[in-house]
């Protein structure tokens, strides 16, 4: 968790280093910019950790051991991929509940499964903005090419753990 | 027609930023889940319970919140330094290994939610990108998008994890490419 703050200050320090070397950066835009992205996440987080945080305490431990604990395997992998997939919203909701999952018990390769599937085919996503901006039919070519990529990530990253160990 | 769409998309990225509303959709379900599993929770496992998950919570926002603010403080003057029109002139209209590379790091560094990187998508097909570079661009945007890691992902999950995923996705950008170009190369240009 500190390695955490300090690679996020560090960064932030470099960036704004960066930012006042250059003339045409008004420190005032920027940062009323940014205030107007906090804002409504001061509202939102709170609310999506509570429910994340009950959720995840109403489902019973066993179950999500079984399903996708370390001990599921590819099975694990696959259900997270398609759980992965159909997680509403973006990363204000599902990084809370992900969190919630794995302290609940899910494995590290079916949590890479879950948020790869999230990132690259979240169906919400993809019909609140790919579908009406790009359109469909350079939407279904890229679902179709990505649908292998989440249980990919998840063989590689359990791959990579047992290589480790 | 496609001069038109361009136009627009053009306009569209060069459009202050939407505002985003206090309280939208999402937040409102959001709050209903949170009020029925909470009432679920007291009922179901008792108040003893109840309060801890909410201490829990209380501590996990408090733990998560400083990155949060100092991410989104980065993320905007990232913004600021990486435009849209930048970032296009990275991503060429080749599709061979330089061009899904070329497309990657720029998908990895494009700050912004959809809003951003969706328009920047249509405008880099319509001046000539393939639909390969254009797939390898929205996954390396999906899987590596370092704002998304900075704001989130490592407040939740802390380095080691990120860097775990991190590393298993950086071929996935070039498999999602290749596998487009395989199977799609007649139907490319439409």
């Amino acid at each position: 968790m500190l390695l955490a703050y300090v690679s996020v200050a560090v960064l932030t320090v470099l960036v704004i280093y960066v930012a006042s070397r250059r003339e045409d950066v008004r420190h005032g835009e920027v940062l009323s910019g940014g205030w107007r992205e906090l804002r409504p996440l001061l509202v939102r987080l709170p609310v999506a950790l509570l429910a994340a945080g009950f959720l995840a305490a109403l489902i019973p431990e066993r179950w999500m051991l079984m399903l996708l604990g370390d001990a599921s395997g590819i099975v694990g992998i696959l259900l997270a991929s398609l759980l992965g997939a159909v997680l509403p919203g973006g990363p204000i909701v599902t990084f809370p509940l992900a969190m919630a999952l794995a302290s609940a018990g899910v494995g590290t390769p079916q949590l890479v499964a879950l948020l790869t599937a999230w990132s690259v085919l979240a169906l919400h996503r993809v019909m609140a903005f790919e579908i009406p901006m790009i359109g469909w039919a350079f939407v279904w070519r890229r679902l179709a090419v990505s649908l292998v990529l989440a249980p990919l990530a998840g063989l590689l990253a359990a791959w990579f753990l047992s290589v480790g160990r | 027609m496609m001069r038109r769409e361009v136009h627009d998309m053009v306009k569209l990225m060069n459009q202050p930023r939407r505002t985003i509303p206090l309280i939208d959709g999402m937040t409102i379900l959001f709050v209903i889940v949170a009020v029925v599993s909470g009432i679920a929770l007291w009922v179901l496992h008792g108040p003893d319970r109840f309060a801890s998950a909410v201490g829990d919570a209380g501590l996990l926002l408090l733990l998560v919140l400083p990155i949060v603010v100092m991410a989104v403080l980065m993320g905007a003057y990232v913004q600021r330094l990486v435009t849209p029109a930048l970032a296009r002139r990275w991503v060429g209209t080749e599709s061979g290994f330089r061009g899904l590379l070329l497309a990657t790091v720029a998908g990895t560094l494009t700050p912004g939610g959809p809003f951003a990187a969706f328009p920047l998508v249509v405008g880099l097909y319509h001046a000539g990108a393939s639909l390969a570079v254009c797939v390898t661009y929205v996954t390396a945007w999906g899987v590596l998008g370092l704002q998304r890691v900075f704001v989130w992902e490592i407040a939740f999950f802390g380095v080691e994890f990120v860097l775990l995923r991190l590393l298993v996705s950086l071929p996935l950008p070039f498999i999602a490419g290749y596998l487009t170009l395989l199977l799609f190369r007649r139907r490319d240009r439409r």
